[in-house]
């Protein structure tokens, strides 16, 4: 039974291929094609479901050998990289639950996309979705998690991105997926040190070793993969990510942010259970931020008006609590509230249309007026702790001008010094110059060239050659005059203009960070 | 704060509230989503002439009002429209002059309308500089005919000569004298001295004394003049500054007014909503909040401390406030703040809504006021705005700065603006870009802002950009060149002709611009439903029951008007004969605040522009006490645990836990049997509930035991008396003709819809009812006909009802066709059996009015036997995946208001309200005054809304439903921070096809001519165009058009045969597109006249 876990990701993968390659040359498109597109994925992931229930009866029947392989993926002198899987235990149990969850999204999905400009589009996400889904939950080895990981990610901001004409949407998509890297940073650095401490990127050798691994290196590893779990499970301060994903259509919000792919960090905790017990350190970190989180949801979430985003801050509001539960070391209660959660929370969303009908006359509980009278509090939440705004201040507009100014270096010094190409020679570029020709002006006299050059060298003998001509004509020729006053004057202002510029936060951050850079 | 006198100015008040009032006219006025109630769009402009009307809300808002001519043209090929049509709406418009020659050649004459014909079928498109290469390189477009010229115009031009149509095109155009320059934007950067003096020569040719660069100044001038003039009219500040730096402050601000707005508005969604919201209302209670936040400080917003502290307590003081900072004169205010509010208008409409509603019962007893929304946007503004300005030009946000700004550095004006208009060539916008990006230099760039202005304005008047006459290559050249071809002209036809007859087609060309065109489109396309519509109502002359009721029919069964309802009549008739069925507005006369057994509020069940005063409850039935009491348990046990469901795990965080891991298992199932089984899913879980929460038997409280007090809308009366009964009865059965031949039998058939996940039910709902369930109306109606009180008062009123007569009042689901009936314990025993054979006859309806359903619906069977049919719409009204359980009023097209006897024996397709009225007991017309001023304003209403939701679903409608998310629980939102969708999802109106409402009355046309005088609303309707009037002469049978401006006009056409078919499904077998009208075979029965 064990190889049958190669064929539940393998499913939908084809079923995004199929999907995916017909629309490019063009056999799928438009509306004639829609029952094609939703029948290649249904099938398949029902295919998927099925052997992912078969799976699950037979290691509850314990007939499974606990893991299996199909060979070598990679192999350089001591790295050893397998293509194996995990076919028993919680991975088995939550990719069972997963693929009957994407089943029921999927079919949800087939009337409610109908005639959608994006149909196939969305079809081709979601398979792609599932099975990169499926294979980080099977997955055998860091590796293989990690690219389930990836893919997962990209088909969330594919989706986010589902109308891509709004700009709204584009501009959260692309922030999502900015602050998600920052994950992936303490996925691979995690990956990294397994393989230089243990010898081994498989999960079974990791927990099985993780008894012996001194607490020093325990810490340093789950704390990279706590990190990555952070950020996938949109915990503080991570969390802002989570709100800006309402903007696809909803059973993709249902799937990705109610049901399926916010639990990924969960479950990477849960996998990584011996490392992170090893760990106390990690532990009360991910205790610690789980709480925060969880305080941090519950108070945004009160003053959330619209449905996705008031669902959406109780949803990590759960997973803060998972997180708290990670931290303590109930392990257990932590697997059954991620699949109770995933279930639940799937069906609030996918209903999440209705949610007005469904309580017309049975309004919600207000905050205690005590509370809800304090204005300073209400800003506090509504505004989300600023966290938004502060990560805006904080990060992202020092990089950006950080960026301009480099382009702007690029730009001027940079394509300046490798020489830009002329125009040609005698040529004109707009009417204005060719009156001046016939004037007999020029514009740009301020001093007069002997030479053309272009490039570094070129330049360089032009300069040369101007600087001699002008020392020549304004202190030799001329006597020293007020050129020379205004000439220190503007020399001046430059020095002043360069040591603002230096002395910007930006800067100053910079200078930190290139020596920390060398120093290590 | 500031306290200077000009703020106590109660002039500046007035003017600001009375623009604040005047935007009830242009923002959307629609409802809160559970009250949505189809009403014109442009019902602000409903007192002008519909294109008119159109004109000026594209004017305003820039949205175009018709169908997309694509789309058109897609019709004329299917079919939808025909040249005959197109032949008539050109004949229709005397302006257009079709007959007049244009040119005449030896062999032909050219007429406008042939050119129009032309214009309007094929793209006449003036074509740029690189489309132009492109066709002439790629698309051989010199050496082969263009690809869409008929065959028969193709054999004319001779199309096997090698050179005929490059000769073609030179021979237009040396006519034309123009010349074709190859240059392409790559090139401009170095230019021949040649080139360059040719061009010039044509600048110098403007003005000899000021240089080139001299005279771009000046017109950059001009231009700086113009833009800020169009401040308040078409721009607001914001426009001005997102079109010189290309952000939009709308991206930062919007999020935050959104934000507040709903929190301000919202009525349940969220636990905690802005403080102080009633006490204060919005603009005071944001800005007793704003002091705390520190948004302002994180963004670096300049001088924010200083604003927010001088801002006053008054709204209005603030917006005169701000608008004084900016700088906006004031005679522009009126038109700045109506722009304001239209850049968002989903909210700005909401809010007006509410204002103008003070009575909306609402959790929420806030009372947002237009003047809040946009004292808070325009402060938000001015922080914002004054961020841009200061970090792009390091001045302040308003005018006279910027103004003076921009005139001492008009070259970085006109690169700014060119860039950011986006249509600069790939080299210039690089440029331009880059110089744009070095923001904090600005002085220091002066003559690199004026070469790249140079450049640009090179680039301007090179050949390769449009001329502003018109006169160049790329226009008039290639659509002279298209057109030609396409009337099937040689280049020797084009010798004989002057450049005056070239020019004359061009003019009559750009006379016939789009909107003359899609006019046109308009009225051929409803010209051809038209003419298929009155050529089936004359052949069904005296071919229909119930004309008079000679015989006494088997029962008699009063459905809404409603469209939806025409198949479910016809097939019930089909299958016997002697039923008769009428239709009328679906609140049977009877306007009421109704409050149901388990409702906690009244809802007013009449059409909205009525007010009721008069209420109706919904009782337990003495006897059934005790089940009562367990009713209330159980609903009060399943209204908490909904609560915990739907509110408490949004809420509660820690409750959430132990909850969500008990009911996991549970969801899950449910979860999966919705996905697989979802009907069963649906009556097990309404099984379950009702197991806890039992039926109870109930009867209506309408009579009121307090004769003396009068009812008033502002004080409504629990009950009418007895004489309003009567009144309500008498006038309800006047109106609808039936005040003879009683069956034994009468049913009153309310409507509503039910589905599942879908915000916009109450679109579905009835109309007539401000979009909820008729039923009670119905069942009402019924139980005052019954009364025997009543049925004394009418007949002293003159209308008779036998005393074997029984009124029955059920509802029609039109979602999942289930018929629940009222009363039933009541129906006396000798009228049983009746009833169980109507029943069964209902039955058969069901089925087939499901299974013609299936026709349109794209998941459903094709060509199902009628129990599938019925099994499908069944589970599709269950499926919560489902984003268009019912098609709703989509292809409603006409309104017939006359007897049965008119549209009975013919197929309408679900496109026609059907009202009864019998003109021949009506001599004087007050019964048809009355019907026509309650089914006017709804039928429009209805249509009106479809139409201009369809030809534009983005602007007008709410577009697609997918990435829709209640908000507050009065609207739709796209993602969380996006303005009120308002209007229909695109989910609705799909396979609608929009045109004017067609209102054919059976009455002589001098009885509604006595009407159209007397009655102003229905005036501004027919004579504005908003709906198209017929009559159809109760005796002869003729029909007479009214034509706006004219009057009446006998319809004239050549008779032609209309298919006969056996049954209704015959109609439409195989079909899946909309089918013209056809006859259906009628017996040889009783009733028929």
């Amino acid at each position: 039974m064990d190889a049958l876990v190669i064929l539940i990701p393998l499913m939908p993968f084809i079923a995004a291929t199929l999907i995916g390659m017909g629309h490019l040359f063009g056999a799928i498109s438009g509306e004639a094609s829609e029952s094609a597109t939703a029948d290649i994925a249904n099938w398949a992931i029902s295919m998927s479901c099925l052997l992912a229930l078969t799976l699950l009866g037979s290691d509850l029947l314990d007939k499974n050998a606990g893991s299996y392989s199909i060979g070598q993926w990679l192999n350089s002198d001591t790295l050893n990289v397998q293509m194996n899987f995990i076919t028993t235990g919680f991975s088995v149990r939550l990719a069972a639950l997963f693929s009957v969850l994407l089943v029921i999204i999927l079919r949800f999905s087939v009337n409610y996309m109908h005639r959608e400009a994006g149909y196939h589009r969305f079809f081709f996400i979601l398979s792609l979705f599932a099975s990169a889904m499926l294979l980080l939950v099977l997955s055998g080895n860091a590796v293989g998690t990690f690219i389930g990981w990836e893919i997962a990610g990209f088909c969330s901001y594919l989706l986010i991105a589902y109308a891509y004409d709004r700009p709204v949407a584009a501009t959260n998509a692309t922030r999502v997926f900015v602050t998600n890297r920052i994950g992936d940073a303490g996925f691979i650095l995690g990956i990294g040190l397994s393989y230089a401490w243990i010898d081994s990127i498989n999960w079974n050798d990791l927990n099985a070793t993780a008894a012996q691994l001194p607490s020093g290196q325990a810490t340093a590893i789950s704390t990279c993969f706590a990190i990555a779990a952070f950020t996938k499970s949109a915990q503080f301060p991570f969390i802002p990510w989570l709100a800006r994903t309402m903007e696809g259509p909803t059973p993709s919000s249902a799937v990705f942010y109610g049901a399926v792919m916010v639990h990924a960090g969960v479950y990477l905790l849960i996998l990584l259970e011996p490392v992170f017990e090893q760990a106390p350190f990690t532990m009360a970190l991910v205790a610690i931020i789980g709480a925060i989180t969880a305080v941090y949801a519950v108070i945004v979430g009160l003053t959330q008006t619209d449905a996705k985003s008031s669902l959406i801050f109780a949803t990590s509001g759960q997973l803060g609590l998972m997180f708290l539960e990670c931290g303590l070391g109930y392990w257990q209660l932590v697997s059954w509230h991620l699949c109770a959660h995933a279930v639940v929370r799937g069906y609030q969303f996918l209903t999440a249309p209705s949610l007005m009908h469904n309580v017309q006359g049975n309004p919600i509980k207000p905050v205690p007026p005590a509370i809800a009278r304090l204005r300073w509090a209400y800003v506090v939440s509504s505004q989300r702790f600023w966290l938004d705004q502060f990560n805006d201040w904080a990060l992202v507009r020092p990089i950006r001008r950080l960026a301009h100014d480099l382009g702007h270096f690029d730009d001027h010094i940079v394509d300046g010094i490798m020489g830009a190409p002329a125009p040609a020679i005698r040529a004109i570029s707009s009417l204005a110059q060719l009156e001046e020709k016939n004037i007999g002006a020029r514009l740009d006299n301020e001093f007069d060239s002997f030479a053309h050059g272009s490039g570094l060298a070129g330049k360089l003998t032009e300069w040369t050659a101007a600087i001699l001509h002008w020392f020549e004509d304004r202190f030799v020729l001329r006597g020293i005059g007020k050129g020379t006053i205004s000439y220190g004057r503007k020399l001046g202002h430059i020095a002043n203009k360069f040591e603002q510029l230096v002395l910007r936060p930006r800067y100053l951050v910079l200078f930190v960070f290139i020596t920390l850079l060398v120093a290590f | 704060m500031q306290e200077s006198p000009f703020f106590k100015t109660p002039v500046l008040r007035e003017q600001i509230t009375a623009a604040l009032n005047h935007l009830d006219h242009v923002l959307p006025g629609q409802a809160p989503i559970l009250d949505f109630v189809h009403h014109n769009t442009l019902h602000g402009f409903q007192h002008l002439p519909f294109e008119e009307a159109l004109a000026e809300f594209e004017a305003l808002t820039g949205t175009c009002g018709y169908l997309p001519e694509a789309q058109n043209r897609a019709f004329y090929h299917q079919g939808r429209i025909d040249d005959r049509d197109l032949s008539a709406a050109f004949a229709h418009d005397p302006k257009l002059l079709a007959e007049q020659i244009v040119c005449t050649l030896k062999d032909k004459t050219i007429t406008r309308q042939d050119l129009y014909r032309i214009a309007m079928l094929f793209d006449l498109q003036a074509v740029n500089i690189s489309q132009l290469n492109w066709q002439i390189e790629e698309m051989d477009a010199l050496s082969a005919v263009q690809a869409d010229v008929p065959e028969q115009v193709r054999s004319q031009l001779g199309a096997g000569q090698g050179n005929a149509i490059r000769q073609l095109w030179e021979n237009i155009l040396n006519k034309l004298e123009l010349e074709q320059a190859a240059v392409h934007p790559e090139n401009m950067l170095d230019l021949s001295v040649e080139q360059a003096e040719d061009w010039l020569a044509q600048v110098s040719l403007v003005d000899n004394r000021a240089s080139a660069h001299q005279q771009m100044l000046q017109q950059a001038e001009t231009a700086l003049d113009e833009l800020l003039s169009e401040l308040g009219d078409s721009i607001t500040l914001r426009g001005f500054i997102m079109a010189l730096s290309g952000t939009d402050i709308l991206d930062s601000v919007r999020p935050q007014l959104i934000r507040l707005c709903a929190s301000g508005l919202d009525e349940g969604m969220a636990a905690w909503q802005l403080p102080e919201r009633s006490q204060l209302g919005l603009y005071a209670a944001w800005r007793a909040t704003a002091q705390y936040d520190a948004s302002p400080f994180l963004h670096d917003l300049p001088d924010w401390q200083q604003i927010m502290s001088e801002l006053p307590e008054d709204a209005v003081d603030t917006i005169i406030l701000q608008l004084t900072h900016l700088e906006i004169p004031q005679a522009k205010w009126e038109g700045y703040l109506r722009r304001l509010a239209l850049e968002i208008p989903g909210w700005s409409g909401m809010i007006n809504w509410r204002q103008h509603r003070p009575k909306y019962r609402t959790e929420n007893d806030a009372a947002p006021t237009l003047a809040d929304y946009l004292a808070i946007r325009l402060t938000l503004d001015r922080l914002w705005l004054n961020q841009i300005c200061r970090d792009t030009w390091n001045v302040e946000a308003k005018l006279s700065s910027l103004q003076s700004y921009f005139r001492k550095n008009l070259s970085q004006f006109i690169v700014r603006r060119q860039l950011h208009q986006k249509d600069l060539p790939e080299y210039l916008t690089q440029l331009a870009e880059s110089l744009t990006n070095r923001t904090d230099s600005e002085h220091h760039h002066r003559a690199g802002w004026q070469q790249l202005a140079d450049l640009i304005e090179t680039w301007q008047l090179s050949p390769m950009t449009k001329n502003n006459d018109g006169r160049s290559v790329c226009n008039s050249g290639w659509r002279l060149f298209r057109l030609c071809q396409h009337l099937g002209l040689t280049a020797t036809h084009i010798e004989l002709l002057h450049k005056t007859d070239l020019q004359q087609m061009l003019a009559v060309l750009d006379e016939f611009n789009v909107t003359e065109r899609s006019k046109v489109w308009l009225y051929a396309y409803e010209h051809h439903y038209r003419e298929a519509f009155f050529q089936a109502l004359c052949s069904n002359h005296n071919r229909g029951r119930w004309a008079k009721r000679n015989e006494r029919p088997d029962s008699q069964i009063i459905f809404c008007m409603d469209d939806r309802e025409e198949s479910f009549r016809r097939h019930l008739e089909e299958l016997n004969p002697a039923i008769e069925t009428l239709g009328a507005a679906g609140f049977f006369g009877v306007a009421m605040n109704y409050k149901g057994l388990d409702d906690r509020n009244v809802t007013p069940l009449c059409p909205v522009v009525v007010t009721p005063a008069h209420e109706v409850q919904e009782l337990a039935r003495t006897g059934s006490e005790k089940n009562l009491l367990s009713h209330n348990r159980g609903r009060t046990l399943n209204q908490r645990i909904a609560n915990m469901l739907h509110q408490g795990l949004r809420r509660n965080l820690l409750l959430s836990h132990p909850v969500i891991d008990a009911i996991a298992p549970v969801t899950f199932a449910g979860l999966l049997g919705k996905s697989l089984l979802p009907k069963p899913q649906r009556n097990l879980v309404s099984g379950i509930a009702q197991l806890f929460s039992p039926k109870v038997e109930t009867q209506l409280l309408f009579t009121a035991k307090d004769n003396s007090t009068a009812a008033e809308p502002d004080h409504p009366k629990l009950g009418f008396t007895d004489n309003e009964q009567a009144d309500r009865v008498a006038g309800f059965l006047r109106n609808t003709g039936l005040t003879y031949g009683f069956s034994e039998l009468v049913v009153l058939m309310g409507h509503g819809s039910i589905s599942q996940n879908n915000p916009h039910l109450a679109a579905y709902d009835c109309g007539a009812c401000s979009g909820r369930h008729g039923g009670p109306n119905a069942r009402v109606f019924a139980a005052m006909a019954n009364r025997p009180e009543i049925r004394e008062l009418l007949a002293e009123r003159g209308i008779t009802i036998p005393s074997d007569t029984w009124f029955i009042g059920a509802e029609h689901n039109t979602c999942n066709e289930e018929i629940s009936w009222y009363d039933i314990s009541d129906v006396p025993a000798e009228r049983l059996a009746g009833l169980k054979k109507l029943q069964r006859e209902m039955r058969h309806a069901q089925l087939m009015s499901a299974h013609e359903r299936c026709r349109r619906l794209a998941s459903a069977p094709r060509n199902p036997t009628p129990d599938e049919a019925l099994a499908h719409i069944e589970e599709r009204a269950t499926d919560f995946s489902q984003a268009r359980p019912e098609l709703g009023h989509a292809t409603n097209a006409s309104a017939v208001v006359g007897r049965r006897s008119l549209t009975q024996g013919a197929f309408f397709d679900r496109r026609v309200f059907l009202i009864s009225y019998d003109p021949t007991q009506d001599p004087d017309g007050k019964v048809l005054e009355n019907v026509l001023l309650a089914v006017g304003p709804v039928g429009a209403g209805i249509n009106l809304e479809y139409y201009f939701s369809t030809v534009n679903n983005e602007r007008f409608g709410c577009g697609t439903k997918v990435p829709h998310n209640v908000t507050g629980f009065f609207g739709v939102m796209e993602g969380a921070s996006s303005d009120l969708r308002t209007g229909l999802p695109q989910q609705m109106i799909e396979i609608h096809e929009p045109m004017r409402l067609q209102i054919l009355v059976e009455a002589k046309t001098a009885v509604l001519e006595q009407i159209y005088a007397r009655q102003e609303s229905l005036r501004e309707l027919i004579a504005g165009g908003w709906v198209h009037l017929s009559a159809k002469d109760p005796d002869s049978g003729e029909i007479f058009i009214f034509e706006r401006g004219s009057g009446f006009m006998p319809w004239q056409t050549e008779a032609e045969e209309l298919p006969v078919y056996d049954k209704s499904p015959d109609c439409y077998r195989d079909q899946t597109l909309p089918v013209p009208p056809a006859l259906i075979k009628q017996p040889d029965l009783l009733g028929a006249v």
